[in-house]
């Protein structure tokens, strides 16, 4: 009942005519970044960090969220109409959803995907109000032993599930971490791995990081692809027709529950509770064999468990400071800079930034069933930008949000170096999820590794007298353990790269 | 031991498998320098661990681990025959790779000095031109806006700071 107070009064705050541009202008570009193939969530979240640089905390969070959130709902309209996904979540919807939109019927798809995004990221925000209080308030009871626990444990679930080899996902782990490193020792204040350069004196910046491995690597990547040829649809016809209606009601809602459960754990990755609705869509139904070929269900199922997906992780991150997907490290970045820390102690020391965030999601969700619908047809335009105005555009956001942090052209060179970086491990096939999530988890393990240590005189058995700190410490040594012994656990989760 | 479908999925191309080795290595590298330069710091101090303490193990950890991924990858079976992977960019798509990063190079070298206006007005021009667009009065328009529009919006509307270099541009 509490939490329903507090969120009334976050959409007091959220309705306010400023916070609803931003939640206005996050759909938009979030769409835009969406629509565009090559640029993910995490990408597209990152190089546009800087147009929130002007805005107060909770503008920002609320601008980088809907931006979020558009993008899930964009990477849509290129897999119905061009069969590429915008973003890696969008992957099943290609299977069904570019099948209707040759069989004429590319309105109803994206008309159902938008409603689906709609119903499953508005149940996810309801449930996400209910869970995370309880949650929170959980974590406050937590020292800093179950904290260090806590992110071993996320971040070994995200090397279990982030690719097929485990030796190259705890590998990045380890690289994300030492380069998390340079800089301040933060439990002493003392300079690390600087070696005199007084750039490295605050870190290599997580945005410059995230841009280059993200942005100008995705971007490397798509100047050596030819683009793809788009369908010409009709997308006037989006109203449903009730047989459609009647087939996708149910298909939306198991959606809803898969990708929301799925969004709480660390490391799953959007595009494993899409796959995982459309499979079960696909057992559930009386006439499987329509699957792959226009079956409106299987765009229904897989774009509403992505959305409830990415509402979901929004609740290890609000409620305990654990990002769950780079997208979602991005935000917490996005935090970061705005002087905030993500987690329990939020929830207390500022409840009107946390609630008003939430009830933006509300209302960013309601905004992109209103966009989406009327203005499916201007999106689809977009796609015919041709690659170099679009190359060029991103490159200026990445070069302004690089430097405009802290206004340091070294910024941009360690995005360019990063880019190239990200570029040659991408190829590589080596994930990038695992060093992204430890590069913003790092200072805070190593601060809550010392302070235990210290607390315990340097005995490492004081994690063995904190039963919480163990239980969450037996969670990475069974799910590597698996992995080692049993190197088929997990298959149908790791089909695909996180994200 | 792997069961058969894991191995035959795991199945790289031979220039795929040495890439993969040669990252590998640097890596270790990496790992093995920065635990050099852990035990250069304090590893205790009187509170308890110290600066050294968390990057030495991670640099062990890092080191291992790489040694493992090496040895995995080395005796890794070669994918099917015929098949090839370019690591490194190939193909018409080479000039466009090797444009951007260029060009981002030049950004990042001359920003300061010349100002973002001037700079980003080049760039944009040389980029569109070097990834296709011939029409000039369409380059120099995205040119324009891009530098000049791009500088207003983000120093006026957004409250960004950017450089204008010895030029006051």
């Amino acid at each position: 009942m509490e939490a329903f107070t507090h969120l009334l009064s976050g959409f007091a705050s959220a309705l306010t005519v400023n916070y609803l541009i931003y939640a206005f202008v996050g759909c938009m570009l979030g769409t835009l970044i969406g629509v565009l193939p090559g640029l993910g969530p995490a990408a597209g979240t990152a190089i546009l960090i800087p147009i929130t640089f002007s805005l107060d905390a909770t503008g920002a969070i609320i601008m980088l969220s809907a931006i979020y959130y558009g993008a899930m709902y964009g990477g849509t309209i290129t897999s119905v109409l061009i069969n590429v996904p915008g973003e890696a979540a969008s992957v099943v919807t290609c299977i069904d959803g570019h099948q209707m939109a040759r069989q004429g019927r590319a309105g109803s798809a994206l008309a159902i995907a938008a409603i689906g995004s709609f119903v499953g990221g508005t149940i996810a925000t309801i449930a996400l109000v209910l869970v995370a209080t309880p949650l929170a308030n959980l974590a406050l009871k937590f020292g800093p032993a179950e904290f260090f626990a806590l992110m071993v444990a996320g971040l070994c679930l995200v090397v279990g599930l982030a690719g097929r080899n485990m030796f190259a996902a705890l590998l990045m782990t380890v690289i994300g971490l030492l380069i998390a490193m340079v800089g301040l020792d933060p439990v002493r204040g003392a300079p690390r791995f600087t070696f005199g350069i007084e750039s490295l004196i605050d870190g290599l910046g997580f945005v410059p990081v995230v841009m280059g491995l993200f942005g100008i690597g995705e971007l490397l990547l798509a100047a050596e692809k030819r683009q793809a040829r788009m369908i010409q649809a009709d997308l006037k016809n989006w109203m449903l027709s009730p047989q459609e209606w009647r087939a996708s009601s149910g298909a939306i809602s198991r959606g809803t529950a898969v990708g929301f459960v799925l969004g709480l754990i660390p490391g799953v990755g959007a595009i494993v509770p899409t796959f995982m609705a459309y499979v079960l869509e696909k057992r559930v139904s009386k006439t499987p064999e329509r699957f792959g070929k226009g079956a409106i269900e299987g765009v229904a199922s897989a774009e509403t468990a992505n959305n409830a997906y990415a509402n979901g992780a929004m609740v290890p991150l609000l409620a305990l400071g654990i990002p769950s997907s780079p997208t979602i490290a991005v935000l917490m970045g996005a935090f970061i800079i705005n002087g905030l820390q993500p987690g329990p102690f939020l929830f207390q020391e500022r409840p009107d930034l946390v609630w008003t965030v939430i009830a933006s999601f509300f209302i960013g969700n309601a905004l992109l069933l209103i966009l989406n619908l009327p203005l499916v047809g201007l999106w689809a335009r977009l796609l015919k930008i041709p690659f170099s105005y679009l190359c060029a555009g991103v490159l200026i956001f990445c070069i302004i949000g690089a430097y405009g942090l802290k206004q340091s052209m070294f910024d941009v060179w360690v995005m360019l170096g990063f880019g190239i970086i990200g570029y040659l491990l991408r190829k590589l096939d080596f994930p990038l999820a695992p060093a992204i999530l430890a590069l913003i988890l790092g200072p805070m393990m190593e601060r809550s590794l010392r302070t235990t240590l210290e607390i315990s005189g340097g005995s490492f058995a004081i994690f063995l007298d904190r039963p919480v700190a163990l239980a969450l410490l037996a969670v990475p040594l069974i799910v590597l353990g698996a992995l080692l012994f049993r190197p088929g656990t997990f298959s149908k989760l790791r089909e695909s790269d996180v994200e | 031991m792997l069961p058969a479908k894991t191995r035959k999925e795991n199945r790289r191309t031979t220039g795929m498998r040495q890439g993969r080795l040669i990252a590998t290595g640097a890596m270790l590298a990496f790992c093995l320098f920065t635990l050099w330069q852990a035990l250069l710091l304090p590893l205790t101090d009187r509170l308890g661990p110290g600066p050294g303490f968390f990057p030495f193990w991670l640099a062990l950890i890092g080191a291992a681990l790489a040694v493992g991924l090496l040895i995995t990858t080395f005796r890794e079976a070669d994918g099917p025959a015929g098949a090839e992977a370019h690591i490194l960019p190939h193909g018409p798509g080479a000039a466009r790779w090797f444009a951007i990063v260029l060009l981002l190079a030049a950004v990042a070298a001359s920003m300061e000095f010349a100002g973002f206006r001037i700079v980003m007005l080049l760039f944009n021009a040389a980029l569109v031109i070097a990834l296709g667009e011939r029409r000039w009065w369409v380059i120099a328009l995205f040119a324009v806006l891009g530098s000049f529009g791009v500088y207003y919006v983000f120093t006026t509307w957004l409250d960004v700071l950017l450089p204008t270099g010895v030029l006051g541009l």
